[in-house]
């Protein structure tokens, strides 16, 4: 589940975390892998294919009922793309069958194999000072997200016409932005790494991530102007 | 009476857009507004041939044009790569008499990978070439498994498939079918033992998902691999690259004919073994193919010499959103012993289409860049902060890299005071914007 470069949302976070002080240790999971929860601080899944994120929805059902009592704990986790999907409680794929999800959310999706839906996007958090860039690329919508995580400015949402986009759960962000979002938007890094250190972290070396935001964002904005003109 | 009509305005606003410089889809475009199934009323010639694929299309069909004519044939096909329905419709159309007959020995056509269903929905190949499945445009495309079932929709009882069999993506349109024609590389010696890449598509099976064993790389998921549970594998080349020596610029085919590369790339000693393949089964002899790809330089700009001042350099045009083809050219410049300069320029993302996405530069290998033989290394354009995040990740050392927004600042850094060789990667989107400052060829 790393397709646009999703893993440099953990390289993104530890390197934070490193500058902040702290020792880090990655453990990289796969399918048939298990593993223990409780000893982790972060959290990140990202984007799949469409079965392969049916094979990792299988494996992780084991992990439903550890991923459930870590979001109560009020850790951190990160789950971008089709991977936060697996979050609710079904995806019905684009030849009409239905898998069951997590069901720690009360959200259905559900995929075709017509159109690949993709584009820039602008998400506005009120959790932050300023908006989210990105790219969203999917071909999946969602229905019954009763609280969505972002509001949108430009793009796609969780589906045709939808102005919310994104799950959240106590501290778990689950969005369909594509890629390291945590690069793309340094603000959200340091959001996030705040709730994992439980104090301010560091953030004096992510000056052209911050240069880049500003850029990312001027175009996006842009844009969205032009197509509202 | 239609199709007269339709296949005379087709060459007519052919004719009219040459002249004003104009793309090739247009005429196309109008033709099929004109007369839908145009293409299913056109006598075609008894070869038709196509290449589809992530990377080395155009290339490809070029190589396959120049042997091809070189031998006497007559051959159609989109010179200029508008490889959508309606580029293969102009194609087609303008080499049509009035009377709806294909003047050609065969018909070449370079397909777009998403849209040949639609294309091939007319017409039927009788020989059908994929070169590669890559992560390329994801930012349109969706990813390679949503490419590669947008191409089986393009495939046709009756067509001799021709596959690259060391692509484990590719391969799985041919396997468990026979008549398939495969081609690929033996063990090289410029092969790894374990994937160099930051990523590897070819991690899992791709027919049942259990774990792949790669028993030789030749480059990212390009290698010898097999399926540790269903038996999916690669499978035994009928076409072969036998050896290459990228240093000395040499490869070898069948173990027989040795070809010099003009350019030393691996992307390169596959586009001439599939234009070699394609070749050899229309009949032309090994040998002459060869001399034909014998130090044969590409017209289609992909690969351009200029002078800068006193300096020298290449450049290597890569797809922007696509890491292989950047892998590809940083492999070039880390390969150049005598050390250079690299340029990397990241202005616009796409020419074709808006977008201000760059998670691909997070599937570029640029750790090769780290080698000594590259001494500077300079990141331009609008996505440059970008770009220096993404190079901090790497363990190149931070004084090598030079930072310039502005493509003109970086050109007059380059022209001031050094000598070394200058290897210039970006993508059709912004080549043009260095090409303006430099003496090309």
């Amino acid at each position: 589940m790393n397709l646009y470069g999703d893993y440099a949302n953990v390289s993104a976070m530890c390197r934070i975390l490193e500058k902040s002080g702290e020792d880090v240790a990655v453990d990289r999971l796969s399918l048939g892998d298990s593993a223990d929860f409780s000893g982790y601080d972060f959290i990140f899944t990202g984007s799949g294919t469409e079965n392969n994120q049916k094979l990792v929805l299988n494996d992780f059902m084991k992990y439903r009922d550890q991923l459930k009592s870590y979001i109560e704990s009020g850790k951190c986790a990160l789950m971008t793309g089709n991977s936060f999907e697996m979050l609710g409680k079904s995806i019905t794929d684009a030849e009409g069958k239905t898998h069951d999800g997590l069901g720690l959310l009360g959200f259905t999706v559900k995929e075709q194999n017509k159109t690949r839906m993709t584009s820039d996007v602008i998400y506005k958090a009120d959790f932050l000072e300023t908006p989210l860039v990105g790219f969203v690329n999917k071909c999946s919508e969602i229905e019954g997200n009763e609280s969505p995580l972002f509001k949108v400015s430009l793009g796609l949402g969780d589906c045709e016409g939808c102005a919310g986009e994104g799950v959240r759960l106590n501290n778990l962000f689950g969005t369909h932005l594509t890629g390291p979002a945590l690069i793309k938007n340094p603000h959200f890094l340091e959001y996030t790494a705040k709730l994992v250190l439980g104090r301010q972290p560091e953030t004096r070396h992510l000056e052209y991530e911050k240069a880049g935001y500003e850029i990312t964002l001027h175009e996006l904005t842009k844009r969205m102007n032009e197509n509202r003109g | 009476m239609r199709v007269i009509f339709t296949i005379l305005v087709c060459k007519l606003l052919r004719f009219a857009g040459k002249l004003l410089g104009k793309g090739s889809s247009l005429p196309g475009q109008v033709a099929l507004k004109l007369c839908p199934d145009i293409l299913s009323r056109i006598s075609l010639p008894d070869y038709i041939i196509a290449v589809t694929g992530s990377n080395g299309k155009t290339s490809t069909v070029e190589m396959i044009a120049h042997i091809l004519t070189g031998s006497g044939k007559k051959v159609a096909w989109n010179k200029e790569g508008s490889n959508q329905i309606e580029g293969v419709t102009t194609l087609v159309l303008d080499s049509a008499t009035l009377s709806g007959k294909v003047k050609a020995d065969i018909l070449l056509i370079e397909s777009d990978e998403r849209f040949a269903k639609y294309t091939f929905k007319y017409i039927k190949p009788t020989h059908y070439v994929i070169t590669n499945l890559y992560r390329d445009q994801l930012t349109r495309n969706g990813h390679p498994e949503w490419v590669y079932n947008a191409i089986e929709d393009s495939i046709h009882d009756g067509t001799q498939l021709i596959l690259n069999a060391d692509d484990p993506l590719v391969s799985r349109f041919g396997w468990g079918k026979k008549n398939v024609v495969w081609f690929g590389a033996d063990k090289l010696s410029t092969d790894t033992e374990t994937l160099e890449s930051v990523y590897n598509d070819g991690a899992y099976c791709p027919v049942c998902k259990a774990k792949m064993e790669y028993s030789t790389h030749h480059y990212n998921h390009i290698g010898h691999y097999r399926c540790t549970k269903c038996g999916y594998k690669r499978m035994d080349t009928q076409y072969t690259i036998t050896s290459v020596d990228l240093d000395k610029g040499v490869m070898e085919i069948d173990g027989k004919y040795k070809i010099s590369l003009a350019l030393k790339s691996l992307y390169n000693i596959y586009n001439i073994l599939s234009a070699y393949t394609v070749a050899s089964i229309v009949g032309i002899d090994g040998e002459k193919i060869a001399a034909d790809m014998n130090n044969y330089v590409l017209k289609n700009g992909r690969v351009i010499t200029f002078k800068l001042g006193s300096r020298e350099g290449t450049m290597l045009t890569s797809k922007h959103e696509n890491s292989i083809s950047y892998d590809q050219s940083l492999r070039v410049a880390s390969a150049y012993k005598q050390g250079c300069d690299v340029m990397i320029i990241v202005d616009a993302v796409s020419r074709k289409y808006f977008t201000s996405d760059v998670s691909w530069l997070w599937d570029i290998d640029f750790e090769m860049l780290g080698s000594p033989n590259i001494h500077q290394i300079v990141l331009a354009g609008k996505y440059v902060n970008d770009l220096a995040v993404r190079f901090s990740y790497t363990d190149i050392p931070q004084e090598k890299i030079k930072l310039f927004e502005s493509i003109d600042k970086a050109v007059d850094h380059l022209d001031s005071g050094r000598k070394e060789y200058i290897y210039v990667i970006t993508c059709f989107s912004d080549k043009g914007k260095f090409l303006g400052k430099v003496n090309g060829d």
